[in-house]
C-alpha cells in the first residue's frame, strides 16, 4: 500500500497531470484559466481570493526552494532563531490561507449565489481537497513542530528519488499517517491540476509587465449596483465552440501527431539523458599508504592508491596519486598532485623544497601556497590521518579550480 | 557474353526500380556557374567531405579492434599498432583528421573571404559554422581516445578548463570525467561522443549543408562593383545560369574529384611514411613525469592560455570560445547584403590576416613552450662551469639543485622561462642578484629562507663568474686583422 501511494501514485498523477495538461493546451486552450466570477461579489472576491492566492504562493515557494536547495536550507535552518521565525512565518500565512480559502468556499455556499451557477463539480472536489491540504499543513506546523527542519531529511529525499527515476520512500514510510496523507493529498492536488481551473497557474499574466498600459475607462458608475440580468447575462454566456468542420478535425489531428511525438521522444529521451547526466557519486574512504615510519620526515614523496571505487575495467587509472610528506613524527600533509592552474601533475624538487608544474611553471613552495607563475590558488590538500602506526588518506574528487 | 554488357544490364534493372537516374541525375548535373580564375578555390569544401569520409571508414575500421575502457584501450592501441596494416590505419586517420581540419579552415577562409555566406547562402554557412565546431570537437576527442599518458592528462585539462564556466563549472568538470575523478567511466563517455554523437551530429549537418548547396546554388565568384540586393539576387542568379552555367557533373567536379585525390594519396603517403603518433606511456595517474602536451591543431591555443597575462585567463578560457562562436554567428546575420568582393571589403583580408598571423604565430611559440620548465635538465658540465672545484663549481651545483636551472639558460643549458643567465655577472652587481633571489618575482618563486648563507655565496660566485663568452675569431680573420696591423690603420 505504502509503495503504491509513495510511488507510483505519484508517478500516475504527474504523466496524468502532463499529459492531460498539453492535450488541453494544444486543443482547447482557451480554457486555460478560471472563470471568471469578478463580477458577481466583489467584496467577498476580494479577501478571499487575495488571502489565498498570496498566502498559497508564499507557502509553495517555502515547500519548493529547500527542496531545490536542501543543503543552502539546512545550513539556514541550522540557527534556532531563524528556524523559529520561519516556522512562525509559515504558520501565520498557513492560517492566511485557511481564512482565504473559508471565504471563497464560502461564497460559493448559499443557494442563491451567483458564484455557484458557475461552479462545476470539479471546483468543488478541487476547493475540497485544497482545504484539506491547508488544514493538514496549518495541522502540521502546530502539533508536528519544525516541520520546516525535518523536511529535509524526510520528504526532500523522497522527492528527489522520485525525480532521479530511483524511488524510495523509506525516509517517509515512517511519519504519522497524518503527515503521510498530506503528503498523498498534495499529489492529488497534482493530479487535479488539468482537470480543474488549476491550471490557470501557467497563464500568470506576466506580460502585464511589460505591455503598454492600459486605461481602464468605467461606461457606468461603478458603485452603482449593476443590473441582475446583464450580469447574469455576462457570466453565463460561454463561448459559443464553432462547429464542427473539416479544418478543425484537421487541426486536431495535426496536434494530435505533435502531442503522441514527443511524449514518445520523451519516453525514451528523458532516461537517456537522464542516464548520462547522473554522476556516478564515489563514496570517500580512506585507503592506507603504508608505515608512519617509513616517511622521512621533511621530504614530500609521491604515494599512489586506489580511487574510491574502482571500475573492473578501471585498470591503471583507478589509481591516484598525492604527494605527501610528513612535517612532524604525528603530523602528514597530503597535496593534490594537480596544479591548481590547469591541472597538470606537479613535481617535487627536493633539493630546493619546491613544487614545479611542467604546462606553464607554475611554482608552489613547500607548504602547497602558489610561489609564482600561472595557478590561482595555492595546491589542494587531501585529509590524512595516522591510524595504528599506518598513514591513510581520504580519497576525494579530482580538485577543480572553479570561479 | 560481355562482362560490361551484363553490367549495364543490371544498372538498368536496378535504375528502373529506384528511378535514381531521373531522381538523382538533374541534381547531379544541375548547372553552376563559370568559375573561371578562381575555379580551384571551390574545391576545399568536397575535399572537407572526402576527407570526413576517410574517417568514417578508417574510425570504423579502428573501432573493430579498439576496446573502450579506460584500463584496456590503451594496450588495445598498442594491438593494433602493432599490426602492420592496422599502423597504416591509425596514420590515416590521423592524417585525415589533420587534413579535415586544415581544409575546414581554407574551405571557412574562402568562403568568408568571397563573401558567399551573403544573401542566400546565410544558412550555409551557419550549418558549415556548426560542422567546424563538431570538427574541432572531433580533434578534441580524437587526441584524447588515443588514451596514453597525453589522453589522460588531456581529459583532465579539458575538466579543469570547463571548470571556469561560472557557476556549473565544478559539475561540468565532473560531468566530463563522468565521475570525481579519472576512472573507468571517464573514457566511455568520450568515444561515445567521438564514435556516435558527433558524427551523427554531423552527418545530419551534411546532409543539410548539401541540401542548401544545391537549394541556393553555388556562389558565383565575385566581383567588386556588384552587391548583393536580396529583392533580385535569386531572378538575377537564375538568368546567370541559363546564360553560363555549366553542368555540375563532370564539367566543375572533376576538379573536385582530383583534388579530392590529391589529398587521400597524401595522407596515405604520410600514413606510409611517417606513420601514427607514437603511443606514449600508459594512462597511469600516478607516473606523474608527464608534461602535457596537446596535438598539432591545439598548440596555439595551448601557447595562447600559456601568454595571456595572468588576470585574463578566467576571462578567456570561457569568453574566447563564444566570441568566437558568436562571430561566426553573426557573420551571415549581419553582413547578409552588399558588396561580394574583397577587394571592396578590406576588413574581411584584415580580419582573416589577423587570425591566421596569430594562429601562426602562437602554434609556433607552442611548439617552442618557452613558458614551461625544463624538468629534464642536467647538471652544467664542467666546461660551463669553468673549475671543478671551489665556490664557483659549488655554485654551479647549487644554480642546478634548486631548480634555477629549469628555467634560466646558461651558455645554452637549462629552461627558457627566465633571463638567459649566461652573462650574469656581466648585467648585475652581487648584491642585485641577491635581492632577485630572495624577492623573486611574477614568475619566479622566493628563495628567502630556502638558501644556507654558504649556498647563496656560492650561488653569488658562480653567477658573478658568468661573463659575455670572448668568441675566438676565426683564423682567417685574424690574417685581416694582422694585415691591417701592419697596414698601420
Ligand atoms: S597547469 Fe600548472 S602552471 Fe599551468
Amino acid at each position: 500500500m505504502q509503495t503504491f501511494f509513495f510511488i507510483a501514485f505519484p508517478y500516475i498523477a504527474l504523466i496524468l497531470a502532463i499529459g492531460v495538461g498539453l492535450y488541453r493546451y494544444f486543443s482547447h486552450r482557451f480554457t486555460y484559466s478560471s472563470l471568471s466570477s469578478q463580477l458577481l461579489e466583489n467584496r467577498h472576491l476580494f479577501w478571499g481570493s487575495v488571502s489565498w492566492h498570496y498566502g498559497i504562493t508564499l507557502i509553495l515557494v517555502a515547500h519548493v526552494l529547500p527542496w531545490l536547495f536542501p543543503r543552502a536550507a539546512a545550513a539556514v535552518l541550522g540557527d534556532a532563531t531563524r528556524l523559529f521565525v520561519l516556522e512562525l512565518t509559515g504558520l501565520a500565512l498557513g492560517f492566511y490561507c485557511v481564512f482565504g480559502i473559508i471565504v471563497l468556499i464560502a461564497r460559493r455556499l448559499p443557494n442563491d449565489s451567483r458564484a455557484r451557477a458557475v461552479t462545476s463539480p470539479m471546483d468543488w472536489i478541487l476547493l475540497l481537497v485544497l482545504a484539506f491540504q491547508v488544514l493538514s499543513g496549518v495541522g502540521i506546523a502546530l502539533f508536528e513542530r519544525w516541520g520546516s527542519a525535518w523536511y529535509l531529511s524526510t520528504a526532500v529525499p523522497w522527492l528527489w528519488s522520485l525525480v532521479r527515476l530511483h524511488p524510495d520512500a523509506s525516509t517517509v514510510t515512517g511519519l504519522p499517517v497524518f503527515i503521510q496523507s498530506h503528503l498523498i493529498s498534495g499529489f492529488v492536488v497534482v493530479l487535479l491540476f488539468p482537470f480543474t481551473r488549476l491550471v490557470h497557474i501557467f497563464a500568470i499574466p506576466i506580460e502585464y509587465l511589460w505591455r503598454p498600459y492600459q486605461v481602464v475607462i468605467w461606461n457606468r458608475d461603478p458603485r452603482q449596483p449593476v443590473s441582475s440580468t446583464l450580469t447574469t447575462s455576462t457570466t453565463v454566456s460561454m463561448p459559443t465552440p464553432p462547429a464542427p468542420n473539416h479544418l478543425d478535425r484537421r487541426r486536431l489531428l495535426v496536434r494530435f501527431s505533435i502531442l503522441a511525438g514527443s511524449v514518445s521522444a520523451a519516453i525514451v529521451g528523458i532516461p537517456s539523458i537522464a542516464f548520462l547526466l547522473g554522476l556516478r557519486k564515489a563514496p570517500e574512504v580512506w585507503r592506507g599508504l603504508g608505515a608512519a615510519d617509513s616517511f622521512q620526515i621533511g621530504q614530500a614523496v609521491e604515494v599512489s592508491f586506489l580511487d574510491s571505487s574502482p571500475l573492473p575495467w578501471s585498470g591503471v587509472t583507478a589509481r591516484t596519486a598525492a604527494w605527501l610528506r610528513r612535517e612532524s613524527p604525528e603530523q602528514f600533509i597530503a597535496f593534490a598532485i594537480n596544479c591548481t592552474h590547469l591541472g597538470c601533475p606537479v613535481r617535487w624538487l627536493p633539493n630546493a623544497d619546491l613544487f614545479m608544474c611542467p604546462c606553464h611553471g607554475g611554482v608552489f613552495y613547500k607548504d602547497g601556497t602558489v610561489a609564482s607563475g600561472p595557478p590561482p590558488k595555492a595546491l589542494v590538500t587531501y585529509p590524512v590521518r595516522v591510524r595504528d602506526g599506518m598513514v591513510e588518506i581520504l580519497t576525494s574528487p579530482l580538485p577543480i579550480t572553479s570561479v | 557474353m560481355d562482362p560490361v554488357r551484363i553490367l549495364k544490364q543490371i544498372w538498368r534493372w536496378f535504375d528502373d526500380l529506384t528511378g535514381f537516374s531521373q531522381s538523382l541525375g538533374p541534381i547531379m548535373a544541375h548547372p553552376v556557374p563559370k568559375a573561371r580564375k578562381t575555379r580551384w578555390f571551390y574545391v576545399f569544401g568536397s575535399a572537407t567531405l572526402i576527407a570526413f569520409l576517410v574517417q568514417v571508414v578508417t574510425g570504423i575500421a579502428l573501432s573493430s579492434a579498439y576496446v573502450t575502457g579506460s584500463g584496456q584501450a590503451y594496450d588495445s592501441l598498442c594491438f593494433i599498432t602493432s599490426s602492420p596494416i592496422g599502423r597504416i590505419i591509425r596514420g590515416i586517420h590521423y592524417f585525415g583528421a589533420s587534413a579535415m581540419i586544415i581544409l575546414i579552415g581554407l574551405h571557412t577562409i574562402r568562403v568568408y573571404l568571397m563573401g558567399a555566406y551573403k544573401y542566400p547562402r546565410q544558412m550555409n554557412w551557419l550549418t558549415g559554422a556548426g560542422l567546424l565546431l563538431f570538427t574541432l570537437l572531433m580533434a578534441f576527442t580524437g587526441q584524447l581516445l588515443r588514451w596514453d599518458q597525453m589522453g589522460f592528462w588531456t581529459a583532465v585539462v579539458a575538466a579543469e578548463q570547463a571548470g571556469r564556466a561560472p557557476l556549473i563549472g565544478n559539475w561540468l568538470g565532473h560531468f566530463l570525467l563522468a565521475g570525481n575523478t579519472v576512472g573507468g567511466a571517464t573514457l566511455s563517455r568520450f568515444f561515445a561522443a567521438h564514435v556516435f554523437f558527433l558524427p551523427a551530429l554531423m552527418f545530419l549537418f551534411i546532409a543539410v549543408h548539401l541540401y542548401l548547396v544545391i537549394f541556393n546554388g553555388i556562389s558565383e565568384p565575385p566581383k567588386a562593383g556588384r552587391p548583393v540586393d536580396p529583392r533580385t539576387y535569386r531572378r538575377w542568379y537564375h538568368s546567370l545560369l541559363e546564360r553560363e552555367g555549366i553542368p555540375f557533373w563532370p564539367q566543375a567536379a572533376w576538379r573536385d574529384v582530383l583534388f579530392g585525390s590529391i589529398v587521400v594519396l597524401a595522407i596515405f603517403v604520410l600514413a606510409l611514411v611517417v606513420g601514427p603518433p607514437e603511443l606514449g606511456k600508459p594512462p597511469d595517474p600516478t607516473i606523474i613525469s608527464a608534461s602535457p602536451r596537446p596535438d598539432w591543431y591545439f598548440m596555439w591555443y595551448f601557447a595562447l592560455l600559456s601568454l595571456i597575462p595572468k588576470w585574463s585567463e578566467r576571462w578567456v578560457i570561457i569568453l574566447g570560445p563564444l566570441v568566437f562562436g558568436l562571430f561566426l554567428i553573426l557573420v551571415p546575420l549581419l553582413g547578409s547584403r552588399g558588396e561580394r568582393s574583397p577587394l571592396r571589403r578590406p576588413w574581411s583580408i584584415l580580419i582573416i590576416l589577423s587570425v591566421v598571423f596569430v594562429i601562426a604565430h602562437y602554434w609556433v611559440v607552442g611548439i617552442r613552450a618557452p613558458w614551461s620548465p625544463r624538468l629534464d635538465a642536467l647538471p652544467l658540465p664542467s666546461s660551463v662551469v669553468g673549475v671543478a672545484d671551489g665556490p664557483i663549481a659549488a655554485g654551479a651545483r647549487v644554480f642546478y639543485d634548486k631548480g634555477c636551472e629549469y628555467c634560466h639558460t646558461i651558455s645554452g643549458y637549462g629552461g627558457i622561462r627566465g633571463p638567459d643567465l649566461s652573462d650574469a655577472g656581466d648585467r648585475m652587481s652581487a648584491a642585485q642578484m641577491a635581492t632577485r633571489i630572495f624577492s623573486g618575482g611574477e614568475n619566479m618563486p622566493s628563495y628567502r629562507g630556502n638558501l644556507k648563507p654558504e649556498e647563496l655565496a656560492s650561488l653569488l660566485a658562480f653567477l658573478a663568474s658568468r661573463h659575455r663568452v670572448q668568441l675566438p675569431t676565426p683564423p682567417a680573420l685574424q690574417g685581416l686583422a694582422r694585415q691591417e696591423a701592419a697596414h698601420g690603420r
